[in-house]
């Protein structure tokens, strides 16, 4: 199992984040969770494309710069 | 009239999430870059949720559409179906709410 920590989907909040962007979209029952899932993915990807650029550059913590260059490639790849 | 701050996730979910999958020391700044990153996350999600809805013809985001966005972004495979991801990744509550479950006496929830 990947996940032992204890989480829960901020669902309101998750709602209201889209309704900012879209105020006419309604989200059918259970949606959020679902998008609270694809953005658990979203920082998955990110930590890894992340991980990844600071060891290429023998770094032991992410700096600023390696979150940029994995936000442009996990940002494109999220696309949908 | 109390002015309502704009709604956005919670910087110590996002980094306790980001912490959690990159398994190494995060700099403070970087952490930050993260926050910008989900935020034009979710815009850029509002607006693919957007145009699937109405190519749909609805205005409601069914489960479908995320299934099938997550397809598009390489998510969901044929070896790596929705619900083993919600497996993975969702605590059991909210499992139970999006998978159905085969309960005793023959009724099936939700």
């Amino acid at each position: 199992m990947a996940m032992m920590m204890k989480r829960t989907a901020p669902r309101s909040t998750l709602r209201k984040i889209i309704k900012k962007h879209k105020p006419q979209l309604r989200l059918a029952a259970n949606v959020d969770l679902l998008i609270h899932l694809n953005f658990l993915l979203f920082l998955h990807r990110l930590a890894e494309e992340a991980r990844t650029n600071a060891f290429e550059n023998r770094s032991k913590i992410i700096k600023p710069e390696h979150a940029i260059v994995a936000a442009k490639v996990v940002l494109k790849k999220s696309r949908g | 009239q109390r002015k309502m701050s704009e709604p956005e996730l919670a910087s110590s979910l996002i980094k306790k999430v980001f912490s959690h999958y990159v398994k190494m020391p995060v700099a403070r700044d970087a952490f930050r870059i993260v926050k910008k990153c989900s935020e034009r996350y979710f815009r850029q999600l509002s607006n693919d949720l957007e145009a699937y809805t109405q190519h749909a013809g609805r205005k409601t985001v069914e489960v479908a559409d995320l299934e099938v966005l997550m397809r598009r972004q390489g998510l969901v495979t044929d070896k790596m179906p929705l619900h083993v991801l919600i497996e993975r990744h969702l605590p059991l509550e909210y499992r139970k709410l999006l998978i159905p479950v085969a309960v005793s006496g023959n009724k099936i929830i939700p």
